[in-house]
Parts: C-alpha cells; sequence; structure tokens
C-alpha cells in the first residue's frame, strides 16, 4: 500500500507551486486561505477519547450523531442516514482536519442512505466515501453525477429541488439552499444550474432538516418551513471569515438562528464548524463561541444543541 | 497519394465514428437534465492555455498548450454518467480510468529549430492510484508529435495529481530513439 503521508509530503512542493499560480491569478482571500492551510498539513488532529463503537441502534425514536463537520449520523426508527460522510485527514489535500472523526466509518455497521448536499471536497469525499457500507442508496443534488464515481453503492438518485424520493416509508426531499457550484474552482463557471441541496428526512412520523452548507435566503428556508413540520435542524454555522464573500455562500451563527427560526424546527444542532480548517476565522472554535452567546442571551439553551464531536444525542427514544 | 487518401478515410471514419456513438448515447442517455456542458463560459475558457516545460534532448522549452478531447470513453463513473463524453469532459470523468482521443497545439515562445509550433494527437488511458485518481493516477499511451517540422510516434507515460491538473510525462520514440519528458499544469 501507498503510505498518505510520504505522498502528502512529496505532493506539498508541487502544492505550493500550483499555490503561487493561483496567487497571481486570485483575490488575496484565496492566497491566505492557501498559506493557512499549508502551514497546517503537518499538525496531528486532536484524538477524540470515548468514540462510539457501536453508533447504530437496532432501534430509536429519532437520534442525530455529529461525526464532525457536516458528517452526521442520522437515525430514525430502524433507519440510518449518513449526512456528507468525511473521515479523512484532509478535504480535498488542502484543507486540513483538526480534530478526528467522532466514530469510526468501520463503526457503522448498517446504512441506508447517504445525503450528499454538494461536490465540493468537504461534502463529497471520495476517500471517505470507500469506506462506508455498500448498501446504502447514495442521494445527489441535480447535475453532480460527472463528479461522482463507482463506489459500489446500491443505488445512486440525482435530486432536483423539490423531488422526493421514497421506499420503504422514508421519503426524503431535496430542498434549495444557496451555496455555490464547481469543485475545482472553474468548473463552477459553466454550470447551467445549482448543484447543491439541502435534505428533508421523513419518516415514522419524524422530520429532519439537513441543511448542508448554505447562506442564509429568507425566502427558501420559509418556504421549507410551510411544507414541512420540522424536529431538528442541521445548520451550518462557520465559516464566518471574510464576511463579504462569506454571507452568500455561508450562514454565520446569527444567520443560521435565522434560519432555524424560518423553518420552525424544534431542535437546532449546528454543523460545520469546529472540525477542517476553513475560511479565515481566528481560531476553530470562533463561530461555536458566537453561537453560545448568541444563545445565552435568547435562553435558547433547549432548542440549539451544541454537541462536541462524536456526541449522539436521543431526540426521541 | 495513396496514403494520404488513406489518412483521410481514417480521419473521415473516425469522425464519423464519434457522430454514430454521440447519437447512440443521445438515445440511450437516462432522462436527466446535464447541468454542465458545453457553453459560451466554457469556449472561452478552454482559449486559456494550460502551460508545460518540456525536456527535448538537448534543450528545456516552455509552451502554452491548446488541448481538445474529441472522444474519452470513461469507466470509471456510476451508471448516472454515460461512458461517452464528446469535447466536454470533468476532470473525475478523466482520472478515474478513461481511455481518451486527443489532438493539442503547442506554442513555444522560444522557437524550437526552425518554428515555434507543435502538433500532437494522442490515445492515452487513465488509470487510478490514489483516491479514484484525484490524488494520484497514472497514464499510459501512444501519440504523433510533429515539433520542429519532424514528426515521429511515441509512447507515452506518466503520473497526474492535484486533481488532474498536474503531470509528468515521460515520451519515449522508438523509431528515433530520442526520450522526452514534460511537466505539465492542465487547466481545463
Amino acid at each position: 500500500m501507498i503510505d498518505r503521508n510520504l505522498i502528502q509530503r512529496i505532493f506539498l512542493c508541487a502544492l505550493i507551486l500550483h499555490g503561487s499560480l493561483l496567487m497571481t491569478g486570485c483575490s488575496s482571500f484565496v492566497t491566505r486561505f492557501i498559506v493557512k492551510s499549508v502551514s497546517d498539513l503537518p499538525v496531528r488532529p486532536e484524538s477524540v477519547t470515548g468514540k462510539n463503537a457501536h453508533p447504530v441502534f437496532q432501534h430509536v425514536g429519532l437520534s442525530i450523531l455529529w461525526v464532525g463537520h457536516a458528517t452526521c449520523l442520522i437515525q430514525i426508527g430502524d433507519k440510518t442516514f449518513l449526512t456528507d460522510p468525511i473521515f479523512t485527514e484532509t478535504a480535498g489535500m488542502i484543507s486540513k482536519r483538526r480534530i478526528e472523526p467522532g466514530i469510526l466509518p468501520s463503526a457503522i455497521e448498517k446504512l441506508d442512505y447517504i445525503l450528499i448536499s454538494h461536490i465540493h471536497f468537504d461534502h463529497l469525499s471520495y476517500g471517505s466515501l470507500s469506506m462506508l457500507p455498500k448498501s446504502a442508496v447514495m442521494l445527489l443534488p441535480d447535475g453532480s453525477a460527472e463528479y461522482v464515481p463507482e463506489f459500489g453503492f446500491s443505488e445512486y438518485r440525482e435530486m432536483s429541488s423539490w423531488t422526493t424520493f421514497e421506499a420503504d416509508g422514508v421519503r426524503i426531499t431535496a430542498v434549495p439552499v444557496q451555496h455555490f457550484n464547481g469543485r475545482y474552482g472553474f468548473d463552477g463557471a459553466w454550470m447551467k444550474s445549482p448543484t447543491y441541496t439541502g435534505y428533508v428526512i421523513e419518516y415514522q412520523g419524524q422530520t429532519v432538516f439537513f441543511a448542508g452548507d448554505t447562506g442564509y435566503d429568507p425566502e427558501k428556508f420559509k418556504e421549507i418551513g410551510k411544507k414541512f413540520t420540522i424536529d431538528a435542524a442541521c445548520i451550518p454555522i462557520a465559516p464566518i471569515e471574510p464576511h463579504d464573500f462569506m454571507k452568500y455562500v455561508h450562514a454565520d451563527p446569527e444567520e443560521a438562528l435565522k434560519i432555524l427560526e424560518d423553518v420552525h424546527a424544534k431542535i437546532m444542532i449546528p454543523i460545520h464548524h469546529r472540525t477542517f480548517v476553513q475560511g479565515l476565522d481566528s481560531s476553530l472554535t470562533t463561530a461555536q463561541n458566537q453561537l453560545k452567546h448568541l444563545v445565552d442571551v435568547r435562553h435558547w439553551d433547549d432548542r440549539v444543541l451544541i454537541l462536541n464531536i462524536g456526541e449522539r444525542k436521543v431526540l426521541v427514544p | 497519394m495513396i496514403l494520404i487518401r488513406t489518412r483521410w478515410h481514417l480521419v473521415s471514419i473516425l469522425l464519423l465514428g464519434i457522430m454514430v456513438l454521440s447519437r447512440w448515447q443521445e438515445a440511450n442517455a437516462q432522462n436527466r437534465d446535464q447541468t454542465s456542458g458545453i457553453s459560451p463560459t466554457w469556449f472561452i475558457l478552454q482559449a486559456v492555455p494550460s502551460v508545460s516545460w518540456t525536456c527535448f534532448p538537448e534543450q528545456t522549452h516552455f509552451s502554452f498548450e491548446w488541448e481538445v478531447t474529441p472522444l474519452l470513453y470513461s469507466w470509471g463513473m456510476t451508471r448516472l454518467d454515460p461512458p461517452f463524453h464528446f469535447f466536454f469532459i470533468t476532470q473525475p470523468e478523466r482520472f478515474t480510468g478513461s481511455l481518451e482521443l486527443t489532438l493539442s497545439t503547442q506554442l513555444y515562445p522560444y522557437r524550437v529549430g526552425t518554428n515555434h509550433w507543435g502538433f500532437s494527437g494522442q490515445l492515452l488511458a487513465h488509470l487510478p492510484l490514489m483516491d479514484y485518481g484525484e490524488y494520484l493516477g497514472l497514464n499510459i499511451g501512444v501519440a504523433r508529435y510533429a515539433i520542429a517540422g519532424n514528426s515521429s510516434n511515441y509512447i507515452v507515460s506518466g503520473f497526474s495529481t492535484l486533481f488532474g491538473f498536474l503531470h509528468y510525462t515521460i515520451k519515449y520514440s522508438p523509431g528515433n530513439e530520442i526520450w522526452m519528458h514534460s511537466v505539465e499544469f492542465r487547466f481545463f
């Protein structure tokens, strides 16, 4: 087997060269992000103690385990859903994982559905998908099939906004969110329509909204709130900086709470923070600290559940 | 004369074959809208050249390169993505496992031999080695290069990394016993 760390070190030189090319043609944000990310590559991810070796229940009303970043292991009844799975040490060779995944992929003994919100490296991770049980059905945003290798899953389905996948009583509806196209940078320029989505999962009377990666668009979220009665919502809160760019594509903690209000969810679980170097936030906990402060001010401790990586919350036993 | 005619016949047959394949694939394609494809933006971006440094037997030359892929057969993608692609190709369709026909032209700012231009046609297989070829892939194939007024057949092999953007390629011409190697940044 090829040693990934050795390969990573060899490619570092190439990466810096490529990065320097990008610097000549891109904004200072891109330059600073690449420099920040590359300098973090040798750092080992912080370990997570007490990882759940058997994270899948035989049966549970509703539980959500935050694996890290936008990866949530959601279980409703006897069905298991995994969102945007990423277990690798980097997202797209550049962005470094700073905390280990909350569970090992091998611990997921049963998996029914994999939901992919979009094709960016930190949400469509080839290396991570290859580690997962092949029995799963993989749902993708419309137009992303040109970016998905054959992983051997039982079924693949592209989902455009407001279309619903139904099987065995499970209903999964793709819902519109606000983000940006492409995987490699340039390719987003020629995509004709959005290749990003959120999902609403309905099963056995429980409804979960997975927002994926999104900026704040009140119209879209209010419409989702009108159409569904949401029990729990996984909503991204980072990165925040540089705000002038991020505000269009990433919700900050304050906007995440607006999304929570717009979709009328009973419970929010913040995601897409603390795990990878992303954006130019001063620290990995910047977004989480801001959210904590906002939650304290509003006395929403029972509505916004800030989980640790690897922590599971059973919302309905 | 007969040779030239035969060559033109081969080109005609090839183009006809590509058209037939294109129509066949269209007829058999699943009922899905292509979100990306050939568009004015795509055309404009194709004008941006890739860059390469090629070590010839005597000198190293920098060049700009423009490449088209009339045909690519991909075997590494899901059932949702058709196997044959014509001109418009995404990076994963290439590096997850494919066989492609490419035509390219190179502009050498510093003259190679008698002129600034080079032309090539390649039949190249891409084999994924790490992360479905996105991190590391092996390329192997045959090519015909016309540089500095001389054209020769080459065996081509190399590696690609950084999502198919960075390539290292070795070329060997058995006829002339010439070795060349190059580093290329391919953008589109």
